[in-house]
């Protein structure tokens, strides 16, 4: 956090947000008060709360992103005006409708660290009130509704922390281009983001809802109106996704540097792009559904209400269409971390390189035709059992690729046993056993029992946040000294993920025997045969939400006062490291010129790229740390 | 050779002590033909997992204890690219494994679990916040609890009249939705007598979030036998 230049002091610095959130503002009310009049004049007697909530947010949302900066940096051109555009450094970048793919990659990343972070402090309640069985510090109302906060999200920051960060901050490094294919659609994905966070809070006051992160219908349509701002705040998140996803195809597609072949990419490239396959096709469908639970609402159509004659059970296709996908979403660029992590710091080339990224297309293929496995015990036709239980079990054998790369990677390598390269180890071992659980759950006979109970619960945290979450732990440490030019403290690093790896297990091992044992899940109580495990439950999940204070220690302590970095701490082969660090605006100062594979270690000779940088490492160059 | 030999030593011994491990009984109180089915559906998929669980494991700690280096590693590891027949074997063996877990225990014990679309008792079940409403339409009753004679087959018609919820008895190991406007079935031969006194895992459970009281929704189920189920009829009918 160097603070070089600051023209304007920490206000100036904060100018562009506190006018969006002006223009915001006032969008909402005009929108909201044509809704209000409009109702009015059509001599509509109930007063459309929800409608002129819904239709100022669009006008909100819009003045908001033009007052951030969309207004300056972009529209302004369409009107024929000249751009305005001002030079910031330092930290007050951050606050900015900026451009340049590192500076969006950081605010992602802290800003969903920080998410992350609150709906850690949610779970934190959570397992308070679970502690014990009976109520112990909320209402049955209150938990279900800080449970679904906690649950959606997580979600979203399973879906944007790794590509919305590291993916921002390392994708267009790796390929060798100067930035994203699209800056100005980059930083408004970005934007979007705060309005959905402030929909989330929002919902404390509209009555909260109590539909989990899966917005079933028929609840989600007689449920109080927190439910229109979490669909709103959904929707809007979805487009950012969207956005993005059309972002890094484009970019992937068209800015590889010379010689960057296919064949070439680095792996972590490979899972954001797969991923990204998926953002652009399946979005699309949740934010349908939530639309037509809005349009039943406010406008009196009928799309899942029963009663009006509309069908409960087509949301769940629907939701489930992209739902399902979007898990991969959330665990490819998970994959690719934690391979592109094994392999440096195994100092041998990926294994099965090609298999790979055959496995990562394979996965978002299934992806699209397995979405009913979330359907056994939903009342759908009975045939389609046995069609979606196949399909689901296939995408064990592409995610088996994933597992063959990792160990042929290990196997004869030189381990280097540094904080990122635990965590990647972390990553697999919890995972196993999250995939190794999920055919608990594809299995239709034993998911008859299992389905909606903890063992569920156990299972999806062994994915997300034993997977994704400990690879968003091993890249933020690989490529924080490139980020900030800083070493974080490798002690620190060390019992940080020890202290998270024994906890994060002691706390949802348990939970796969509480759920063949009958506790189903979303419940702020269970039967008092249970209250020992939970009480267990809970005291190693507050263990475990202590570790990240370490973590919040290491990184500002680090990013202050950490030791300088060389360019190439790890003696890493792929181009993001043989630039300075942190790379200069603009990153390579002409091209790099790609001559070889990203991970031939131990090859005599063998050349990744060309980069002409004055004093960065190349391979094999001294290094420090 | 020597390294995948210990390695291989070390997947056999893990996998022992696991299929030792996975004989511990984990499960509830199984109280019907299904929650047989269903059990046994897990204790092969248990016993299935344990040797792919040690395999990995396996190779991760042989690999932590022999190829860890101290320090930074100064040499790099040897250009293995797996390009040969090593991932084609690894993908005829996944292969094999997941199309046989699909038929085994997958569509068999599906194909047992609905064999027999017959009943000897229709029982109604219909969900409404936050209650389950029983009826016996043969018998003309509706009550609070659901009584079950033991070896007859039920079938339970399930429906909702507000929002979805879900059909669920632990022991019996069964849970369909209620869906509003639907009629969603299951079956069920209850094989022990037992009551929710003695076992709370005989409980029609509420499992889809339905709002405020979706934890308290829940109802005794008991299992009696054929005398003291047609003494509970007539009790009821009287009543
Ligand atoms: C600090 C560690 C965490 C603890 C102690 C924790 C605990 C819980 C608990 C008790 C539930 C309620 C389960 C239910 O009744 O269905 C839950 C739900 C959930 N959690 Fe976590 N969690 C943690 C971290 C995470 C992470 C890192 C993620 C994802 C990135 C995550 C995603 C979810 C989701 C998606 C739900 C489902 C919410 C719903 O049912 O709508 N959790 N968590
Ligand atoms: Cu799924
Ligand atoms: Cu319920």
């Amino acid at each position: 956090m160097t603070d070089d230049s600051m023209q304007s002091g920490p206000f100036g610095a904060l100018l562009p947000v506190v006018r969006g959130l002006i223009v915001g503002v006032i969008g909402f009310l005009l929108g909201g008060g044509a809704t209000v009049g409009a109702a009015t004049l059509l001599g509509r007697s109930a007063w459309p709360a929800e409608a002129a909530i819904s239709i100022g947010y669009l006008f909100g949302l819009t003045g908001w992103l033009l007052g951030v900066g969309v207004w300056d940096a972009w529209a302004r051109g369409w009107f024929g005006l000249p751009l305005r555009r001002e030079e910031v450094h330092g930290w007050p970048r951050y606050f900015r409708f900026t451009t340049d793919h590192k500076v969006i990659g950081v605010q992602y990343l802290v800003t969903f660290v920080a998410l992350f972070l609150l709906a850690g402090l949610f779970a934190m309640l959570m397992r308070v009130e679970l502690a014990a069985p009976g109520r112990t510090i909320m209402t049955a109302a209150r938990y279900t509704h800080v449970m679904s906060m906690h649950g959606i999200i997580m979600i979203a920051v399973a879906v944007a922390a790794i590509i919305g960060g590291l993916g921002n901050y390392a994708v267009p490094l790796l390929i060798g281009a100067d930035d994203m294919a699209f800056p100005r659609l980059n930083a408004l994905s970005y934007w979007l983001v705060p309005p959905v966070a402030v929909l989330l809070v929002s919902t404390f006051f509209a009555g909260g809802f109590d539909t989990g992160w899966t917005a079933y219908p028929p609840l989600s349509e007689v449920n109080a109106t927190g439910q229109v701002l979490f669909n709103l705040a959904v929707i809007t998140f979805g487009l950012s996704s969207i956005l993005g996803g059309v972002n890094f195809l484009v970019t992937i597609g068209r800015l590889r540097a010379p010689g960057m072949t296919w064949g070439r990419l680095p792996v972590f490239v490979w899972s954001v792009f797969a991923a990204s396959l998926i953002s652009l096709t399946a979005t699309q469908f949740l934010a349908a559904g939530l639309v037509m639970i809005l349009l039943d609402r406010i406008a009196g159509m009928a799309f899942f209400s029963a009663l009006r004659g509309g069908a409960p059970l087509l949301y769940q296709h629907v939701f489930w269409f992209y739902s399902h996908p979007a898990v991969y979403i959330m665990i490819l660029p998970g994959f690719g971390i934690a391979l592109e992590v094994l392999t440096h710091f195994s100092r041998k080339p990926l294994y099965a390189y090609r298999w790979v990224v055959g496995g990562f297309l394979g996965i978002v293929a299934l992806s699209f035709v397995v979405w009913a496995h979330h359907l056994y015990t939903s009342g759908m036709a009975e045939y389609l059992h046995g069609p979606f239980m196949a399909t689901t079990e296939l995408i064990s054998i592409p995610t088996g690729l994933i597992f063959l790369a990792a160990l042929g990677t290990l196997w004869m390598g030189k381990l280097w046993l540094r904080t990122p390269m635990l965590f990647a180890l972390g990553f697999l071992f919890n995972f196993l056993i999250g995939g190794v659980t999920g055919i608990f759950n594809a299995d239709v006979p034993t998911d008859l029992h299992l389905q909606d109970t903890y063992f569920v619960v156990g299972h999806f945290h062994y994915t997300i946040m034993g997977g994704m979450i400990f690879a968003l732990f091993a890249g933020i440490y690989y490529w924080f000294p490139k980020i900030t030019g800083r070493l974080y403290d490798e002690g620190l690093g060390r019992l940080h993920f020890w202290w998270m790896f024994i906890t994060y297990n002691t706390t949802f091992i348990p939970m796969f025997w509480l759920g063949m044992f009958g506790m189903n899940r979303r419940i702020a109580d269970y039967p008092p045969a249970l209250g020992p495990v939970n009480l267990f439950i809970s005291v190693s999940a507050f263990l475990l939400g202590a570790s990240f204070l370490v973590f919040v220690f290491n990184m500002v302590h680090s990013w202050r006062r950490g030791p300088q970095a060389a360019a190439n701490p790890w003696r890493a082969r792929t181009l993001e490291w043989q630039v300075p660090s942190p790379p200069p605006e603009g990153n390579f100062p002409s091209p790099p010129q790609v001559t070889g594979h990203p991970y031939d270690y131990g090859v005599p000779g063998a050349v990744h790229a060309v980069v002409a940088v004055a004093g960065a490492a190349g391979p094999g160059a001294p290094v420090e740390g | 050779m020597r390294r995948h030999l210990a390695a291989a030593l070390l997947w056999a011994a893990l996998t022992a002590a696991g299929l030792w491990a996975a004989r511990v009984d984990l499960l509830p109180l199984a109280a019907a033909r299904e929650a047989a089915i269903i059990d046994e559906a897990f204790r092969l998929l248990l016993r299935l997992s344990v040797p792919v669980f040690a395999f990995v494991l396996a190779v991760l700690i042989y690999s932590l204890v022999r190829f860890r280096v101290r320090g930074e590693p100064r040499e790099e590891g040897p250009p293995l690219f797996g390009r040969g027949i090593v991932p084609w074997v690894w993908l005829g063996v996944t292969s094999a494994l997941a199309v046989y877990v699909i038929f085994n225990p997958g569509l068999r014990g599906l194909a047992e679990l609905r064999a027999n679309p017959t009943a000897d008792l229709v029982v109604q079940v219909e969900g409404s916040r936050w209650q389950w409403k029983i009826s016996y339409p043969q018998y003309d009753m509706t009550v609070r609890e659901v009584v079950l004679p033991v070896g007859r087959r039920v079938r339970f018609d399930v429906t909702a009249t507000d929002v979805l919820h879900s059909f669920w008895i632990p022991a019996f190991r069964v849970k369909i939705d209620a869906v509003p406007g639907m009629t969603t079935r299951v079956f069920v031969t209850p094989t022990v007598a037992g009551s929710y006194e003695d076992s709370y895992h005989l409980r029609l459970q509420c499992a889809e979030l339905c709002g405020l009281g979706h934890n308290l929704m829940a109802s005794p189920v008991r299992v009696v036998d054929a005398g003291g189920f047609e003494a509970w009829v007539a009790r009821g009918k009287s009543r």
